[in-house]
């Protein structure tokens, strides 16, 4: 009866957790803003967010294959790639686009440099980036949320569109710091977008569902609270200053916050634990300089949207912000 | 109380908190470690063949920081040969036959104390003397001399005395029930200490999952003379409290220097069984032979609060309580967290070694070596649960590619080896067992490369 015993370094317990479990909590915190979009968006919505899913997932298989590891879909972190994708898309986007966006999300974002922990930006928005790069207007056309009723601001961007297409907050937004349009125009969709009965991103409609599945993340300890403040503190305070400069030119800081991607930027993509810094106050550092830039571009830059660059220059600052804010020993360096 | 980070492991004190210490009868041989101490190991004083007595001095050495140890039983030396150590690998180790006929089974004696010592009869060379030649060591786990903590002529001035009586490590209940049933000897041993060491505040760490415990103490310091100065704290129920940096944090507020030891800021951290022992070798002359131990663990049949003979087997103690379950898995000397996986069970208990623990394969279907290590992702738990405030992950990545310089650069040397980042994380890496490795890298380049 001897003869079986184990012999291992301590601890010889531990938590009843894995990566598949804190990817899983991410997928259900996700699941908030997905069922918004089924909602908004029906069957569209349906299609990206499986295909997003299924790309993502099927690259994963692949790349694991050619690269003679374990198959790694059991941790789930394609999923959680695929839907954070799906949800940067818009509905009307063609599934062939989302397919391929998916498989540059997972051969490109991550497997080319290890894997999953080994990543320098987040997979979804290399993807975006690299669809909006090669896609163009495709990645701009806003569909209207099925729910919407017939008096909202709607514009046809081309005339042989099959879909009633609108403008975004955001994109009103810009065209107020343009002068092309009246600033009320955008503040008036202030509400709308907390609910979510705006034109945008699958995933970025409904402020509501992002601030649910975030609550439900940070009740399961899923995330912490640093990097989410981090980055609505930052950018509603940078867009206070915008505001109270002129506040007839840029929208107020609330409007920023419930609009386009900041809220799924501040909740589910810059928490990201990979492409973050490790140490907490490199968490602040990294979240409020989002936060700036995200702002700035919107306000400032030629995009209305700044999520996908803010995030991905920031994640570039990352190494460093982890070097710059190492952490001090509790009782002070030890010389040795 | 409490200080920043650790975790919260399931207790599992229940299975033996209510077992009161049962003496057990001696076995038919003990392995006497000459190492049960850090410092100088000891050189044997007997030969084979030689018959030896109860509470004979066996193994001694010149040197400061070491202690002497005593034969715990009568009988005759079989071999002095080599022994699994649970920390060294392999040690010398003194092998006692005992004589059935001359040798008398030990009992513990806390009835011979009471309210009502005096410790001032003693004066400090005394008391000194006393714990040197009873072979006194740290009780608790790391086995230092205890003559040499307490030596009252040691700079800077000692300060405060915070006795460990935390018990943080799951399973573990030696301590605990020492505190119930030995109460005014363990009070007598802290007095004494208080004496030698010349500070009049103590301070008696407890964690606030024990009212038992801080009860029965608070009851005895009030019934006790002269027990002004000795306070009572509860202290938060959190993996690793016991750690005596973390402790020293919880109650006075105050970090240790990293890689320091207490005595740097003028604090002494002394353990219960180790205050218990030292009651017992002043008063009633007696050396350290024998100490309670926790037999416990899902998979033992009998789990219980044993007082045993120093050099009793592993195997021996689990044959008396009743054998392995058919899934026991592991054995520890010690507890879960810290505690040593012994694969043999011929390893005899030391003065340091409180506790067998058996895991069963259901208790550890989630240790670490059973699932396979995934990758990184970075989460950060780690960083939140580490007590000493480094970068663990970073280290052990650091060691696994052979960093050595980037550990260095991350205060490999301020870990203090509590288990907290292995036991937090999700991806079931061996944070802990990298950095002990590192560790021992770096210690042994440095042994090799003379300034």
């Amino acid at each position: 009866m001897f003869e079986n015993l184990t012999v291992s370094p301590s601890p010889h317990i531990s938590k009843a957790h894995s990566t598949r479990s804190i990817m899983l909590d991410v997928v259900i915190g996700l699941a908030f803003p997905l069922v918004a979009a089924v909602i908004f968006f029906r069957l569209d919505a349906v299609f990206v967010i499986v295909t997003c899913v299924v790309a993502c997932m099927a690259t994963e298989y692949i790349c694991n294959i050619i690269r003679k590891k374990p198959n790694t879909l059991g941790d789930l972190s394609a999923v959680v790639t695929g839907l954070i994708l799906a949800f940067s898309l818009p509905a009307k986007c063609p599934l062939w686009a989302a397919a391929v966006g998916g498989a540059v999300a997972i051969a490109i974002g991550k497997m080319v440099f290890g894997g999953l922990g080994s990543n320098i930006f987040n997979p979804a928005m290399v993807a975006r980036t690299f669809m909006a790069a090669s896609l163009g207007g495709l990645m701009t056309t806003w569909v209207v949320p099925a729910t919407i009723d017939a008096e909202m601001p709607q514009i046809v961007i081309s005339a042989d569109a099959d879909a009633v297409t609108q403008a975004t907050p955001l994109g009103w937004s810009k065209q107020a710091i343009k002068g092309e349009a009246s600033i009320e125009k955008a503040s008036s969709l202030t509400m709308p977008a907390l609910w979510g009965t705006v034109g945008g991103c699958l995933g970025e409609t409904s402020a509501l569902a992002m601030i649910l599945g975030g609550v439900y993340m940070l009740l399961r300890k899923t995330i912490t609270y640093v990097i989410p403040t981090a980055v609505l503190g930052s950018a509603a305070a940078f867009a206070a200053v915008f505001w109270l400069v002129s506040p007839d030119k840029y929208v107020d800081p609330l409007f920023h916050v419930l609009s386009g991607g900041m809220l799924m930027c501040a909740i589910f993509i810059a928490t990201d634990p990979v492409t973050a810094p490790l140490p907490r106050k490199g968490m602040w550092i990294f979240g409020i300089g989002v936060g700036l830039v995200v702002v700035l571009i919107r306000n400032v830059g030629g995009y209305p949207e700044g999520v996908m660059f803010a995030v991905l220059l920031m994640n570039a600052l990352s190494p460093l912000i982890e070097r710059m804010t190492k952490l001090v020993p509790s009782g002070g360096k030890k010389n040795d | 109380m409490t200080f920043p980070g650790g975790v919260h492991p399931p207790d599992y004190k229940g299975l033996t908190e209510n077992s009161a210490i049962t003496p057990l009868a001696h076995p038919k041989q003990v392995a006497v470690m000459l190492s049960q101490h850090i410092g100088a190991i000891c050189k044997p004083l007997v030969a084979k063949r030689d018959t030896v007595t109860a509470g004979q001095v066996i193994g001694d050495v010149d040197a400061f920081v070491s202690a002497p140890v005593h034969s715990p039983v009568s009988g005759k030396v079989k071999d002095i040969v080599l022994q699994s150590h649970p920390v060294l690998g392999r040690e010398m180790a003194i092998i006692i036959d005992v004589d059935e006929e001359t040798d008398r089974q030990k009992m513990p004696c806390p009835e011979k104390f009471d309210a009502s010592f005096d410790e001032k009869q003693y004066s400090a060379e005394q008391i000194g003397e006393a714990i040197d030649k009873a072979g006194i060591v740290g009780m608790g786990g790391a086995g230092f001399p205890t003559r040499v903590k307490v030596d009252p002529s040691a700079k800077p001035e000692k300060r405060a005395i915070i006795v460990n009586a935390c018990e943080c490590e799951p399973f573990i209940t030696c301590d605990y029930r020492v505190m119930l049933e030995w109460t005014h000897q363990f009070i007598a041993g802290i007095k004494l200490v208080r004496q030698i060491s010349g500070c009049n505040d103590v301070y008696i760490g407890i964690e606030d999952n024990k009212p038992k415990a801080i009860e029965a103490v608070k009851q005895a310091l009030a019934n006790a003379k002269g027990c002004e100065g000795i306070e009572v704290c509860a202290v938060h129920t959190k993996y690793p409290q016991g750690g005596e940096r973390q402790l020293i944090k919880s109650i006075l507020g105050e970090d240790v220097p990293a890689g320091g030891i207490p005595p740097m800021i003028g604090v002494l951290v002394i353990n219960v069984c180790t205050c218990a022992a030292i009651a017992e070798a002043v008063i009633l002359d007696e050396p350290l032979t024998h100490r309670v131990v926790t037999v416990t663990g899902e998979g033992i049949k009998k789990p219980g609060n044993f007082y045993v003979p120093v050099g009793t087997s592993v195997e021996e103690l689990i044959e008396l309580c009743g054998g392995l379950t058919d899934d026991a898995a592991k054995v520890l000397l010690g507890g879960p967290m810290m505690g040593f996986s012994i694969a043999d069970l011929s390893t005899p208990i030391t003065k340091t070694g409180g506790a067998v623990t058996i895991l069963t394969e259901k208790s550890i279907t989630k240790a670490k070596f059973q699932n396979r290590e995934t990758a990184c992702i970075r989460c950060g738990r780690c960083l939140d649960v580490c007590p000493a405030n480094i970068n663990p992950t970073k280290i052990a990545h650091a060691v696994k590619f052979a960093h050595m310089d980037i550990a260095q650069q991350y205060h490999i040397n301020a870990c203090i080896e509590c288990g907290c980042c292995s036991y937090i994380c999700p991806a079931n890496i061996e944070i802990k067992g990298y950095i002990n490795t590192g560790k021992i890298l770096i210690a042994r380049e440095k042994k090799r490369m003379p300034k």
